[in-house]
């Protein structure tokens, strides 16, 4: 299943010979994987209903077709099959005995019982096993009220069990483990399912969970004194079928049905990865991912699903008006308005806006609108871009989309590092690459990918080299079904990004297949494709080069623009919902709506407009970030002609029809700005700003307010510390 | 009413008594986690000697390309051997001859009880306990090593030289009661025997394994019991009629 | 005769004004008490509540308290100090002047009213940290 031991034995022997070696043992694979033609269907029966399977489905997957579920703990859809749970254990008319339904494949014409009585009675036989080593602490169990165990044993268990034993001698009992911040670990209540193993390995690309010991002292865990550091680590949280991986945060905070579930979008990273957002009593408690296939497939970074408490520190709960003192004080929305809509008129037109990382889509609308009507043309996003390459919508966006990348083989990677600037794209690659054969590449500084790449180095020319085709990696990419060059936004901020944007766009144009855009930026900020659709200009410099006199900072928190580049007298708005960068220079503070708080819609890396829906309100006198602006265009005297949320969506469709088909994407043509560039690529090292863990946890307002966030950074600082102390015995 | 209390505590004490008696589920001696000792920690280095860097080359090359992790259990055996035990920057070694993550090591270095994750003595003396040895007599046995060590199961002496353990069957019952010491059986024991083969090792020398009453291999004693005079021809004992 | 015509009503009212000290006594009582009522005063607290009883009235309305001109409107039943409460429930029918049994330590702490709904009030601070943490922002301009 994985390809780890195949091509990692391989790629570390690394002379030529061998890697003729495996190229050869990749193309015999890649035959043996593609059929001639599609193979005929076999008719098999489920509790007597005839199914037509393709051959090679399991009895749980035929099963599953016509809406059979089958208990299982050990299945998982997109983990390797590892049978050991016995839990799917069906009858099969004419076999002696149960077969394990996720691994055995159907034979045709077989009568697959799934609910006859040797069926229940092995599912019940198991259920016995499973609870004899289980402890009943569910009252004590976080997972209770959401575990599958829970739930089977009453659905197929029996109400007792024949081992008295445990009466007498109790259960097993096994050490709890120390794995991180976030997963919490009561290893009594595991079952030995391995999902989590499965998953940290063929998911995460971190192989430190395994199995270690046999028989009754099988434990599952590091072996040795390690925490499960990764991106993607509370996915195991939601893969435990018990409560023996708990999310620690959240641990002794609510019960499942206490819960009001809202579906919304994540806004952290520019995956735009769908969540359930779990409130109680106005208050964000945790967040899981929600089932999109298009986009995060049903993982969750874990910055996206843990930085939720970041929503209730640091917060903008009133207005606030810098006083001649130079302290910012509290005052009512009026006195604040008036305050703001004063130093407007006085600016007479010289206003500016910046839109950060986190605004929505309708907060960019109507503050330009207003802007606008203010007579200012300047709105701009704070993450900068290539000048005069925002017209064409395929220059930044991921073209080849998420899901697509999948069936990608082979990829450039120029600036970027897909595994913290967005896991979740990083997790289509790793799969790729796991079962597509994908080769990668990439220049920058060495990082760790979780899979074997290529690093051909750091220097900008080499980009250069690649796309005149002069390169070694050229080839691969040109011989290549679907390549695909990915370019991180950040790079694009250089002095030579637009440059290295038309090098590459032009080389794309070679690469171009049928229905697959080998062009892809990898955007960093969930506003940014949004801003740049409906028309912001690129970069917090476009608004500071303008020196205005009133300056709006929308969500702007990068801290790209301080009080120095600004004229003296320049009246700075913060527009937001953390008190961080922004609001520290800020001369008036509105307080605006995190994106729990309010319905907005947010584009992601790929072009997909996706809506975020309120679970909570916002904190005090906060309110939704375009409401504000539509408050202050009244108080200013250029009322912006929208009332509500519908009608400010009309105005959003008129300006970017596409934005508001939500969830759909729009296919954008050929990268490639308009007029000449020069494509002149001045040398020098890229760089990433991403490069390990312990930058990933930290990139914007929220997650800079959150504890857990800061309980990661020191986590992995701690297990840096001890490896280098280690080391430096060793040595 | 007093009686009444009485036969409760009685009842109670009888539970306890239960409790005492029942066999519980034995959980093994060995810890499946890995605890950093001063005899066995990540910063012990651990390099295979230039003999055995060949003998890794060897175990290597006969498993094809793709499938080299194949070679794990012998080289972790080869480590052993090697060592005495198996240390856990062993099994980083051979995690990175084989190009494994750690973790794939430590569940195959954990599963196999022949591995041996505790510093272990030079000789280490596996007594079987199974059901044809214990009748033949191996709890003498086993009781013989523990007072000439003076050591218990699992323990292993001062001087690194003995460990006692106590397995299952090791497959040779017909020479019932027997131990392994390191690779080698001896069969047939007395508790003399095994006192004889202790002090040898004691002072270094090797008594020659095998059974130690006489007999060559698994043959019976003395003369032979069945099969004894010549083979009869074809068409013995059948029916005149075929 | 007199009874039927209601005049012995009317000599009643007059005889409360009279008792009330004048008519503009008998209307501020009226206002502060809603009731205008005549018995004959059976003590006075240290407080300067005045506890009567009227036999004519039936029971649950034949003792009642006139509380001290200074609290004005802002009266309430819990101004009754303990010595006088068994009284004004009934629990006895010696006033405490007149009762010798009643202790009289020294550590007997003053009397005090209930001052739920005042100013002074008692409210339990709160053990919850709130919800969301505000930001503070720093002193002066960056």
């Amino acid at each position: 299943m994985i390809r780890a031991p195949l091509v990692k034995a391989l790629g570390a022997l690394g002379s030529p010979t061998h890697q003729m070696a495996s190229r050869a043992v990749r193309t015999s694979a890649m035959v043996a994987q593609t059929p001639a033609k599609a193979p005929e269907k076999i008719e098999v029966f489920v509790d007597d209903i005839p199914v037509q399977v393709v051959p090679g489905t399991t009895v749980l997957q035929a099963a599953a077709q016509i809406g059979v579920e089958i208990p299982r703990f050990c299945y998982h859809e997109r983990l390797a099959v590892a049978g050991n749970c016995r839990m799917c254990l069906v009858e099969v008319e004419k076999s002696p005995k149960p077969v394990a339904a996720c691994a055995m494949p159907v034979m045709k014409g077989w009568r697959i019982k799934t609910n006859s009585d040797l069926t229940r009675k092995a599912r019940e036989g198991v259920m016995e096993f499973l609870l004899m080593n289980h402890p009943l602490d569910c009252p004590i169990c976080d997972q209770g009220g959401e575990c599958d165990l829970q739930d089977q044993a009453m659905a197929f268990g029996s109400d007792r069990s024949r081992f008295t034993d445990i009466n007498y001698t109790g259960k097993r009992a096994v050490e709890d483990k120390d794995i991180g911040p976030l997963v919490k670990t009561i290893m009594t209540r595991c079952i030995h399912c391995t999902r989590c193993v499965r998953f940290a390995s063929e998911i995460a690309g971190v192989d430190d969970l395994g199995t270690t010991g046999r028989g009754n002292d099988m434990q599952i865990g590091t072996y040795v004194e390690k925490l499960f550091l990764t991106e993607l680590s509370g996915n195991v949280i939601d893969l435990c079928p018990v409560g023996a991986l708990t999310n620690k945060p959240y641990s002794f905070v609510a019960r499942p049905w206490e819960i009001r579930k809202v579906s919304s979008i994540d806004v952290l990273d520019a995956v735009g990865s769908n969540i359930v957002v779990s409130t109680r009593t106005n208050e964000v408690l945790r967040i899981l991912p929600r089932e999109n296939e298009d986009v995060n497939e049903e993982w969750l970074a874990d910055k996206s699903r843990f930085a939720c408490d970041g929503l209730k520190r640091q917060r903008l709960v009133a207005p606030m008006v810098r006083m001649p003192n130079g302290e910012l004080q509290a005052v009512e929305w009026e006195g604040a308005l008036i305050a703001v809509a004063k130093a407007i008129k006085a600016a007479g037109g010289q206003i500016a806006g910046i839109s950060g990382q986190l605004a929505d889509l309708e907060a960019q609308v109507a503050l330009k609108d207003l802007l606008n009507r203010l007579g200012s043309e300047v709105v701009a996003t704070e993450q900068g871009f290539i000048a005069g390459g925002t017209d064409n919508r395929a220059n930044y966006l991921l073209n080849s989309t998420i899901a697509g990348l999948e069936e990608a083989d082979a990829v450039l990677l120029v600036g970027t590092n897909p595994r913290y600037e967005a896991p979740l794209v990083n997790t289509r690659l790793r799969k790729a690459y796991v079962h597509n054969e994908l080769q990668i590449a990439s220049i920058g500084p060495k990082i760790d990918l979780s899979y074997d790449h290529e690093n051909l180095g750091a220097d900008a020319a080499l980009v250069k080299d690649v796309c005149s085709g002069a390169h070694a990696f050229s080839k691969v990419l040109e011989g290549a079904k679907k390549p695909a060059i990915i370019i991180g936004a950040d790079l694009l901020e250089r002095a030579d990004g637009a440059a290295i944007h038309a090098t590459v766009a032009e080389y794309c144009k070679k690469l171009k297949k049928p229905n697959w855009n080998p062009f892809n930026v990898l955007q960093t900020n969930a506003a940014q494709v949004g801003a740049l659709d409906v028309g912001y200009k690129a970069g917090a410099q476009t608004a500071v080069k303008a020196q205005p006199k009133v300056l709006f900072l929308l969500n702007a928190d990068a801290g790209k623009v301080t009080r120095e580049q600004l004229p003296k007298d320049c009246f700075v708005v913060y527009i937001g919902s953390h008190g961080d960068n922004g609001a520290s220079i800020a001369d008036a503070v509105l307080p605006g709506a995190a994106y729990t708080e309010k319905q907005g819609i947010y584009v992601n890396t790929e072009g997909r407009p996706q809506q975020t829906l309120p679970g909570v309100s916002p904190p005090g006198m906060a309110r939704e970030d375009w409401k504000i602006l539509r408050a202050l265009s009244e108080v200013v005297g250029k009322p912006l002609p929208y009332d509500n949320l519908d009608e400010l969506r009309n105005r959003l469709e008129d300006v970017a029809p596409h934005l508001t088909r939500l969830g759909q994407l729009e296919p954008a043509g050929d990268a490639g700005a308009a007029g000449t560039i020069s494509k002149s690529i001045g040398g020098g090292a890229i760089d990433i700003k991403l490069k390990e863990l312990r930058d990933y946890f930290m990139t914007d307002a929220i997650s800079r307010a959150s504890p857990t966030m800061a309980k990661c950074i020191s986590a992995v600082n701690k297990q840096q510390r001890e490896n280098e102390a280690k080391q430096s015995v060793a040595i | 009413m007093l009686t009444n209390c009485a036969s409760k505590t009685l009842a109670a004490v009888r539970a306890n008594i239960r409790a005492i008696a029942t066999s519980s589920a034995r959980a093994s001696d060995n810890l499946f986690v890995h605890r950093d000792t001063p005899e066995d920690n990540p910063n012990i280095p651990f390099e295979f000697t230039a003999e055995n860097k060949k003998r890794v080359e060897a175990i290597l090359s006969i498993y094809p390309e793709g499938h080299k992790r194949g070679a794990m259990i012998p080289l972790l055996d080869l480590a052993q051997r090697q060592y005495g035990w198996l240390p856990i920057s062993a099994m980083h070694k051979v995690a990175e001859i084989l190009q494994l993550p750690n973790m794939r090591v430590y569940e195959v270095a954990t599963f196999y009880t022949m591995f041996m994750r505790k510093p272990t003595g030079k000789y280490h003396i596996q007594v079987c306990t199974t059901t044809p040895c214990w009748l033949r007599g191996s709890d003498d046995i086993l009781e013989t090593c523990k007072k000439q060590l003076g050591i218990g199961v699992g323990d292993t002496t001062k001087d690194r030289k003995f460990t006692i353990s106590e397995v299952e069957c090791l497959g040779a019952c017909v020479n019932a009661p027997m131990v392994a010491i390191n690779d080698d059986y001896y069969e047939d024991l007395t508790s003399k025997d095994m006192q004889d083969i202790l002090n040898d090792l004691k002072a270094d020398k090797i008594s020659p394994p095998g059974p130690r009453n006489g007999r060559f291999a698994s043959e019976p004693k003395g003369e032979p019991t069945s099969l004894s005079e010549e083979p009869k021809g074809p068409g013995f004992g059948l029916q005149a009629g075929l | 005769m007199a009874k039927f015509l209601g005049i012995n009503r009317l000599t009643k009212l007059f005889q409360m004004v009279r008792e009330a000290g004048g008519l503009k006594q008998a209307y501020l009582k009226l206002y502060r008490n809603d009731d205008l009522k005549i018995g004959t005063l059976v003590g006075i607290d240290k407080y300067g509540n005045k506890y009567f009883e009227n036999p004519y009235y039936f029971y649950g309305r034949n003792r009642w308290i006139e509380f001290a001109p200074h609290v004005n409107m802002d009266y309430d039943g819990s101004m009754i100090p303990a010595e006088w409460y068994g009284w004004m429930h009934y629990k006895t029918d010696l006033p405490p002047i007149r009762d010798g049994c009643r202790p009289k330590y020294k550590w007997i702490a003053d009397h005090s009213e209930n001052l739920s709904g005042t100013k002074e009030a008692y409210y339990p601070y709160s053990t919850t940290p709130n919800k969301v943490e505000a930001w503070e922002p720093k002193a002066k301009k960056q």
